[in-house]
C-alpha cells in the first residue's frame, strides 16, 4: 500500500540517506532502526511531506502523495518524538479537539474505557501540564485508537513507557495489522513483534 | 461540511486556550490603563490640553498594547507541533493562518474595545470622538492582527532579532494611525477615509494568509 | 554589454579595471567641486549658510536614488531569480542610509538659522525620516534570518513595498503646503537656480555618486567573497 521509491534526501548539502526503497503492503509492520542522527525522523517527515525530498517518489494507494496529500493524510495518523497535546488544556478537551479534527466516530463512553486501559481516567479534567510525561505520552498514543486511520506512522512510541504500557502497545499493533492496517515506526528497541520488518538506515 | 465542523472546533479550543490565559489580556489591558496615567502624569492635569492630544494618546497606546501580544501569534502551536495535526486534519495552511488572524481579533482585539470608553472618560473626549475611535479601531485592529500574523510567522524563521517583528508592524501601522486620527479633523471627508481604512483592511487580508503560510511551510523545513 | 551589472565574474572584472582610475578621478572631482564651492557666491539672502546646500541636495538625491536602485535590484532579483541583486541589495542598504542621515544632519543644520528650528514636523522631512527608518530596518533584517533564500526574498519584498515611501518623499513638497522649498531643478522647465550655484552643485553631485560608487564596489566585492561558495 505504501510505496517509497528511490527517496533521498540532504540537507545543507550533507547527505542524509539515500536511494532508500520500502514497499509495505497491508498487514505489514516496519521498524526503522539507526544510530543516533542517522536521520530516522527526517525520513518520517519526509514522508509525510513536511521536508521536501530531493529525488524520489512515495505511492499511497497507488497514487503519488504530493498530488493528493489531503487524501493521504486522512488515511494516517503521526505520532511525532514530541508531544502535541496542548499544556493548557485538560486531557478531555485535548481528546474531544482531536477526534473532532480527524471526524472521528467513537463515543464519549469509549472513549473513557479507553482512557481506563491506560489508567489516566482519574486525570479527566487535569490540565495537561500537570501529569507526567509517562502519562502524557499514553495520552498521545490514545490518537492512534481515536482516529481510526490505516497508516500509522510513529515516532519513537516506546519513549517514557512502563513494561505493562509497551505490551499493551504491542498488543495494538497486532490488532491493527488484522484489522488490514499498516505500521511504520522507529525505535531502539526490539519489540516482540512476529512477522516485523526491519530497515537499518 | 466536515471541514466547517473542523472550524468550529478550531474556535472552540481557541477559546479554551484564551480563557486559560485570561491574564494575559488582563495585564495588557492594565499596561494601557497604566501608561494613560503616566501620559497624564507627564503631561500634567490641563483639561483644554488633554482633550485635544486625547485621542492620539489613547490610539498609540492601545496600538502599544496590543502589539505586546502579538509574539505569541504562532509560538506555542508551533513548538508543539500542533500546527502540523491541525494540517494533517484536512486544513491547509492558508486557512490555519486566516482562523487565526479571526481568532487574535476576537479573543484579544474586540475585550480591547471595552477598555476604549473608560479611557476617553479620563481624557473628557467629546461623543463624537469617542465613536470614531472605536470605529476607526474596529478596522485598526484587524489590520493589526493581520500584520501581526506575518511579523509573528517571520520571527518563527529568526532566532536571534525578535524585536524586528514589532518594529516592521509598527512602521507599516504609520499611515492607518494618520487615516484614523484624519477622521477627527473636521475639514477632512469621514466616509473617504472610513473606506481608505477598509481597503488597507482588505489588502492586508488577502496578502497575509499567504505570506504567513509561506513563513511557517519554511519554518518547518528547517525546524 | 551591461551584463556585469548582473553577472558577479564580469562584475569582478569590469571592477579591476576601473578600480584605481576611478579613485584618482574621485579625488579630482571632489577637490575641484570644493573649489568651486569655497568659490561660489554667497546668496544674497542667506549668506554663507547657502554652502550647505552642496552637500544636503547631493546627499538627499543620492538616498533616493540608492533606494530606487535597490528597488530595481530587487524586481530584478524576484523575478529573473538573480542571486546577485540580492547581494547589491545587501551592500548598498548602508550606503543609502548614510546618505540619508547626511542629509537628515545637514538639513537641520540648515534649518537652524534659517527656520529657526531644528525640526518641523512637515512632509518632507517626515517622509525622508521614515526613510532612514526604512533603511535601518533593511539592515537589521539583514542580520535576522537564518535561512538565506527566505531573509533575502523577504528583503526584496520589504524594499518593494517601501518604494511606495520614494514619489511620496519626491512630490510631498508639491502636494502639501511645507515649510521645505519645491524642487529648483527638474527636467522639463529650466532650472531656477543660478549658473555660478548650479555648476558646483552639480559636480558635487558627481563626486558624491563617485564615492557612494566605490564603496559600493568594495562592499559588493567582500559580498562576493563571503559567498563565492553558493553562486
Amino acid at each position: 500500500m505504501l510505496l517509497i521509491n528511490n527517496l533521498s534526501f540532504s540537507r545543507n548539502d550533507n547527505i542524509i540517506f539515500q536511494n532508500l526503497n520500502l514497499s509495505l503492503s497491508n498487514r505489514s509492520i516496519a521498524q526503522i532502526r539507526g544510530k543516533n542522527g542517522s536521520g530516522k525522523t527526517t525520513f518520517l517527515n519526509v514522508i509525510l511531506n513536511f521536508l521536501e525530498s530531493k529525488t524520489g517518489e512515495i505511492f499511497w494507494e497507488g497514487k503519488n502523495i504530493k498530488k493528493n496529500i489531503f487524501n493521504f493524510y486522512n488515511k494516517t495518523t503521526f505520532i511525532m518524538d514530541h508531544n502535541t497535546c496542548t499544556r493548557k488544556m485538560t486531557v478531555l478537551d485535548n481528546i474531544n479537539f482531536w477526534s473532532r479534527l480527524s471526524s472521528s466516530k467513537l463515543t464519549k463512553d469509549e472513549i473513557v474505557l479507553l482512557l481506563e486501559t491506560f489508567n489516566i481516567q482519574k486525570y479527566q479534567n487535569t490540565k495537561t501540564m500537570y501529569l507526567s510525561s509517562g502519562e502524557i505520552r499514553k495520552l498521545e498514543l490514545l490518537r492512534l485508537i481515536l482516529e481510526q486511520k490505516k497508516l500509522w506512522i510513529l515516532d519513537e512510541p516506546y519513549n517514557h513507557l512502563d513494561d505493562l504500557s509497551i505490551e499493551i502497545l504491542n498488543q495494538t499493533f497486532i490488532d491493527h495489522i488484522n484489522k488490514d492496517g499498516v505500521i511504520l515506526f522507529t525505535s531502539h528497541l526490539k519489540p516482540s513483534i512476529n512477522n516485523l520488518e526491519v530497515v537499518d538506515l | 461540511m466536515k471541514l466547517i465542523q473542523k472550524i468550529f472546533f478550531f474556535f472552540n479550543r481557541e477559546a479554551k486556550l484564551f480563557y486559560s490565559n485570561i491574564g494575559d489580556l488582563f495585564s495588557n489591558i492594565l499596561f494601557f490603563f497604566l501608561s494613560i496615567f503616566i501620559f497624564v502624569f507627564a503631561l500634567g492635569a490641563d483639561e483644554q490640553l488633554l482633550r485635544n492630544v486625547g485621542m492620539g494618546i489613547i490610539w498609540s497606546l492601545l496600538l502599544l498594547s496590543s502589539t505586546l501580544s502579538l509574539r505569541k501569534f504562532y509560538e506555542d502551536d508551533f513548538n508543539n507541533s500542533v500546527i502540523k495535526i491541525i494540517h494533517m486534519g484536512g486544513m491547509s495552511y492558508e486557512l490555519i493562518v486566516f482562523l487565526k488572524i479571526l481568532s487574535h481579533f476576537f479573543f484579544v482585539q474586540i475585550p480591547f474595545l471595552a477598555s476604549i470608553p473608560i479611557a476617553c472618560v479620563f481624557f473628557n473626549l467629546p461623543i463624537n470622538e469617542v465613536y470614531n475611535l472605536i470605529l476607526t479601531f474596529i478596522i485598526g485592529s484587524f489590520i493589526l492582527s493581520c500584520l501581526g500574523s506575518i511579523s509573528a510567522s517571520m520571527n518563527l524563521l529568526n532566532k536571534t532579532n525578535f524585536s524586528i517583528g514589532s518594529l516592521i508592524v509598527l512602521l507599516f501601522f504609520i499611515p492607518v494611525i494618520i487615516f484614523s486620527i484624519g477622521t477627527n479633523n473636521s475639514e477632512s471627508d469621514f466616509n473617504s477615509l472610513i473606506s481608505l481604512l477598509l481597503g488597507i483592511a482588505l489588502i492586508f487580508l488577502g496578502i497575509s494568509p499567504w505570506s504567513s503560510a509561506a513563513f511557517i511551510k519554511l519554518a518547518l523545513r528547517n525546524k | 554589454m551591461f551584463n556585469f551589472l548582473i553577472n558577479p565574474y564580469k562584475f569582478n572584472k569590469f571592477v579591476d579595471i576601473i578600480f584605481k582610475p576611478l579613485v584618482i578621478l574621485t579625488l579630482l572631482v571632489l577637490t575641484a567641486g570644493l573649489f568651486l564651492v569655497y568659490f561660489s557666491p554667497l546668496d544674497y539672502q542667506q549668506g554663507l549658510t547657502v554652502k550647505i546646500m552642496y552637500i544636503h541636495v547631493p546627499s538627499a538625491w543620492l538616498a533616493l536614488l540608492t533606494y530606487a536602485i535597490m528597488t530595481i535590484y530587487s524586481i530584478i532579483g524576484l523575478a529573473f531569480k538573480i542571486p546577485f541583486s540580492f547581494i547589491i541589495n545587501k551592500a548598498i542598504a548602508p550606503i543609502g542610509a548614510v546618505f540619508t542621515i547626511l542629509c537628515l544632519i545637514s538639513g537641520s543644520m540648515w534649518g537652524k538659522p534659517m527656520w529657526g528650528t531644528w525640526w518641523v514636523w512637515d512632509a518632507r522631512l517626515t517622509s525622508v525620516a521614515i526613510l532612514f527608518i526604512v533603511y535601518l530596518l533593511i539592515i537589521f533584517l539583514n542580520q535576522t534570518f537564518e535561512n538565506r533564500e527566505v531573509r533575502e526574498k523577504t528583503i526584496a519584498i520589504f524594499i518593494l513595498i517601501g518604494s511606495i515611501n520614494l514619489p511620496i518623499i519626491k512630490f510631498s513638497v508639491d502636494w502639501w503646503n511645507t515649510l521645505h522649498q519645491t524642487a529648483s531643478i527638474s527636467k522639463l522647465s529650466a532650472p531656477s537656480i543660478d549658473m555660478s550655484m548650479l555648476q558646483p552643485l552639480l559636480i558635487m553631485t558627481i563626486g558624491f555618486s563617485m564615492i557612494g560608487v566605490i564603496i559600493a564596489i568594495l562592499r559588493i566585492k567582500a559580498e562576493i567573497l563571503l559567498r563565492k561558495k553558493f553562486l
